[in-house]
């Protein structure tokens, strides 16, 4: 009977959320959608962190240049539609690959920290390139296709996508390549003893995790119809990190829990209270005094060998 | 997964009892703006501007026998929770009219929104052009001038001077640059002597121009176009006065006059600046215009600021714009307010039927110590009227998309 | 572009002097990260919010005191106290216990006062700019080779090496010093010998929140006191650090010279990019050296 509790709670919980938008008011469904994406885009982050151990302090960047790589289909070229949402997550792919060749070589803090440098320089460049991508203005007003324009449907597309993308990364996480990662994660040495090219692993992680965070950006466009360079900038970076912290990395749906808490906070908090910062401070003060692991963690906590220096 | 759907079983049921707000029988105004960090000293007066007017209207009977109420959200100067709150207030609080915000580009998003959910945005402290220009639409009004705006009438006012060489510098931004564009570019058409030596672009919240200010002193230039947004006028205003920059070369801001960037100062602040300001409290000395002072000291304790006017007007605007409407109609009340003219503190002020922008004068004066104030006021103030200095209706509409 | 040229003419000098007094500022701020980091192994994104403490605290020392030479000399010596006992606070009441804690999570909980932290000074202070002014004996500026060079910022050229030998002495010279070192190589060995690590590592945070309260007062004159003040240093406070080497006191100087100097010296090559020089610097040294350009205690 234990082998139905998982996949039954899924069909309950992916029904609620295909009628959601029939039961509560449209303000709802619009952040319901921003929930999805922003999950999946702490979801995406979560495989180079909570699967591979890479210090990922930049990822806000591949949300980024998967959004602007969207709107800049859509609004300057002709194409159509499915291949603005294409162009966007490949973009980020590319980036993430091109970043990580750069800073792969480095590990753990100083590797976030290149990451957070380079993501500046892009954010710059974008930031200061009126002309072509709005600037400090952003892109507003991106021509969405019709079918998926208005909040019941742009709602929906994201659920669709949001589903697909989150089934893939975890059918990736329990294969033999998530398996590996683990194992990178949890012992380095080790695995490169037993003959695994860490540094490949580490790339395609990284590419894997840039491509979904690009997926999130399109659906950024998809929803707001606007982007703005903000999206790039390393405060976000940290704010999607700290989702993944907050909701457990040892845990497949850890991210999505941190995320769904801190953009519902953020919504439905900030309209009644100005001190929207010290609730959400004071609440993740107390998940990390009292549940070490996140939310969802514990059940996969790694085991840490004592005296193992934390770099 | 075992604790995952429990939670979520939580987190749903909240979230669809967070319940539907109605609209009951009255005017609601929403207003998305900065309610957190610096920009409050510019957003509170906006507010409070706009609540004196509507109480007064609210206390004589209302508009057609309906009270003005209005709600807030905070946007803390991001773009993206600006528009979500956006949302929030025309989705969920069911409000008529939008009022906000300081950021150029959470405006333009909002502006976007306005479009499409078709519900009137007034426009408030933010001055990018492209809001009553290029991006500009049937639902969106500005309250207030914009950088083109306040380009030209400086541009006018400099044509006149005797400077030839010039150095731009500024915050490194969108806002920076267009006022920088802005003033040189029409200065250029009027007087094509000027030339420019060279541009300075610091990082937007740079503390320290000392830098900047040797690089530009080196240069030699007669006079420098110095663009900051609302946080850098007083850092900058600070390194100019502890450099004595402002005794060396003549420069140029907009908003250096105003009271918002004088007053934290006190006695302290650099004076020779040139500024130019959309509303000052002791000029013009009419009566409209004292008595909107006096009125606002006594509600609120402090002297008003540019943001009082737009607010005050805002409410005025609104509540015209109804009456002459005679009902409750987005549309209606729309076509009433084209082409409306109304008394203000500063004179009259008209709302453009073309492109939706307010007329009103724009004042250009030098700072100067004052024997009645603990701060530095203008002085040599010369009122431009808009109809001088702002651009033509073909000017703005074109390259507005149909 | 200008033409390098311009790095050879009489500006420069001013413009090296300028971006010097500049990394008094951020060598203050990072030397108490790079302790913090270097000793504790926490990554404390608080630090910023612990600056602007500082200037906040200076500032309202300054208006208790009524201004003048006097007031300003106090709040320099007051602000950085009333931040350390923060500190002190955050490290005894909550850090001390947590130490064990997965590293990220460390990061986590610095965040998480960073935002308490933040809505505490808007609470106690209120959301308005302040402003303290330079007092008058620091006013108006020297004439360097024809140009001007505020009093004040000599001030802080004056003051950056003399808080670098001070922590020089502390660090080297005093035994709480040795013994954080050593604690920052070994904590359990040094629990070993007899000592009591804990309150090691309480002085190390009260000291890094000392210098970041230090360097939150010294700035108070030079800019708007405003709430966004935490989020403008953190990030080049973490690279300084990262380049220099973690836990290393001249790997903080030379991380915030080379911030200083290529941002000052950048504006006279190109103008309109002059801020994006900094962080080329830092991609540029983390790809030639990964650990930072010194050695580092971890």
């Amino acid at each position: 009977m234990r082998r139905w509790r998982a996949p039954f709670a899924l069909f309950v919980v992916m029904a609620a959320l295909v009628a959601l938008p029939h039961v509560v008011p449209r303000f709802h469904a619009y952040v319901a959608a921003i929930v999805l994406l922003t999950a999946l885009l702490a979801t995406s982050l979560n495989l180079a962190i909570g699967y591979t151990g890479i210090y990922q302090f930049g990822h806000a960047v591949f949300y980024g240049v998967g959004a602007y790589g969207t709107a800049l289909t859509l609004t300057r070229t002709g194409m159509p539609a499915p291949v603005a949402f294409l162009v966007g997550p490949l973009a980020a792919a590319v980036l993430s690959l091109a970043m990580g060749m750069i800073c792969i070589r480095l590990s753990k803090l100083y590797f976030g920290m290149l990451q957070i440098s380079l993501g500046s320089l892009v954010w710059a460049v974008v930031y200061r390139w009126y002309s072509f991508t709005g600037g400090d203005d952003g892109i507003h007003g991106v021509p969405v296709p019709d079918a998926i324009s208005s909040p019941k449907a742009s709602y929906y597309f994201t659920l669709a996508v949001t589903a697909l993308c989150v089934f893939a990364m975890h059918r990736i996480v329990r294969s033999p390549f998530g398996k590996v990662i683990q194992g990178i994660r949890d012992n380095p040495v080790r695995a490169a003893a037993i003959g695994v090219d860490v540094k490949r692993h580490q790339l395609a992680v990284l590419v894997i995790a840039g491509f979904f965070g690009g997926v999130a950006g399109s659906l950024f466009v998809v929803v707001e119809n606007s982007v703005f360079p903000d999206m790039m900038f390393w405060t976000f970076s940290l704010e999607v990190l700290i989702m993944c912290l907050l909701g457990g990395m040892y845990s497949f749906f850890g991210p999505f829990v941190g995320a769904s808490a801190i953009v519902l906070l953020r919504v439905f908090a900030s309209v009644h209270t100005q001190y929207w910062g010290l609730i959400l401070g004071t609440i993740l003060t107390l998940v990390i005094i009292f549940l070490p692991d996140g939310v969802l963690g514990v059940v996969t906590r790694r085991p840490r060998a004592k005296g193992e220096p934390d770099a | 997964m075992r604790r995952f759907v429990p939670f979520l079983a939580v987190a749903v049921t909240l979230f669809c009892m967070a319940g539907q707000s109605v609209a009951g029988d009255t005017i609601k105004v929403g207003f998305v703006d900065t309610y957190t960090g610096p920009a409050t000293t510019f957003t509170n007066d906006v507010l409070d501007g706009f609540k004196m007017a509507a109480e007064k209207i609210n206390a004589k009977g209302g508009v057609l026998g309906k009270k003005i109420t209005w709600v807030t959200r905070d946007d803390k100067f991001k773009p993206d929770i600006g528009l979500t709150m956006a949302k929030e207030l025309i989705l969920k609080e069911n409000v008529d009219l939008l009022v906000g915000t300081i950021n150029s580009a959470t405006a333009l998003a909002v502006s976007d929104l306005a479009k499409k959910e078709k519900i009137p945005f007034f426009v408030t402290f933010s001055k990018s052009d492209k809001i009553t220009g290029e991006k500009g639409h049937r639902y969106v009004f500005g309250m207030n001038e914009n950088t083109e705006m306040a380009g030209r009438a400086t541009a006018k006012a400099l044509s006149k001077k005797k400077y030839v060489k010039y150095w731009i510098a500024g915050d490194d931004y969108e806002y920076g640059h267009a006022i920088a564009n802005g003033v040189f570019n029409h200065l250029k058409t009027l007087n094509p002597k000027v030339q420019l030596l060279g541009q300075s672009w610091w990082k937007v919240g740079e503390s320290d121009f000392t830098p900047y200010i040797t690089q530009i002193l080196a240069a030699k230039p007669d006079f420098v176009i110095v663009a900051t947004g609302g946080g850098g006028m007083v850092n900058f205003q600070k390194a100019a006065q502890s450099t004595g920059f402002n005794r060396k070369v003549p420069f140029y801001q907009h908003t250096a006059i105003e009271l918002s960037t004088l007053m934290p100062q006190g006695k302290n602040a650099p004076e020779g600046v040139y500024g130019t300001a959309n509303y000052l409290f002791y000029y013009p000395n009419t009566k409209e215009n004292k008595a909107f002072v006096e009125e606002f000291r006594k509600a609120y304790n402090r002297y008003p600021k540019s943001g009082a006017l737009y607010g005050y007007m805002t409410a005025q605007f609104i509540a015209e714009s109804f009456r002459k409407a005679g009902k409750i109609d987005r549309e209606k009340f729309i076509d009433a307010m084209e082409g409306m003219k109304l008394a203000s503190p500063v004179g009259g002020m008209e709302m453009r039927s073309c492109d939706h922008q307010v007329t009103l004068p724009m004042f250009f004066g030098v700072t100067k110590k004052s024997a009645q104030h603990d701060f530095l006021i203008a002085g040599e103030v010369v009122s431009v009227p808009g109809k001088e200095y702002m651009p033509s209706c073909a000017e703005t509409t074109k390259g507005r998309a149909k | 572009m200008e033409s390098v040229s311009n790095l050879f003419s009489t500006g420069t000098l001013s413009q090296i002097l300028v971006g010097l007094s500049r990394t008094t500022i951020l060598f203050i701020v990072s030397s108490g990260m790079s302790l913090i980091l270097g000793v504790l192994r926490i990554p404390n994104v608080a630090h910023g919010s612990l600056y602007m403490i500082g200037a906040f605290a200076a500032w309202s020392v300054i208006q208790l005191l009524g201004g003048g030479l006097f007031a300003f000399l106090a709040a320099m010596i007051v602000a950085p106290l009333i931040v350390a006992a923060v500190g002190f606070v955050l490290e005894r009441g909550f850090f001390s216990y947590l130490y064990e804690r997965e590293h990220l999570m460390l990061l986590l909980l610095t965040f998480s006062f960073a935002l308490i932290l933040g809505d505490l000074v808007k609470i106690v202070w209120g959301p308005e700019y302040r402003s303290v002014t330079v007092p008058a004996f620091f006013q108006g500026s020297a004439e360097i080779f024809g140009l001007p060079l505020p009093w004040y910022n000599l001030f802080l050229l004056v003051v950056g090496p003399c808080i670098a030998a001070f922590l020089w002495l502390v660090i080297n010279k005093t035994d709480l010093g040795k013994m954080a070192r050593a604690a920052a190589v070994d904590g359990e060995m040094v629990g070993a010998v007899g000592i009591n690590v804990g309150w090691i590592f309480a002085f190390t945070f009260v000291l890094g929140s000392f210098l970041a309260g230090l360097g939150g007062a010294l700035i108070a004159p030079m800019v708007n006191i405003s709430l966004g003040m935490d989020h403008s240093l953190i990030m080049e406070t973490f690279l300084i650090v990262i380049i220099g080497g973690l836990g290393n006191m001249w790997g903080a100087l030379l991380g915030s010279l080379i911030f200083g100097l290529t941002q000052s010296l950048g504006i006279l090559v190109w103008p309109q990019f002059g801020i994006a020089f900094p962080y080329l610097a830092v991609v540029a040294v983390l790809v030639v050296r990964p650990r930072g350009l010194l050695s580092s205690t971890w």
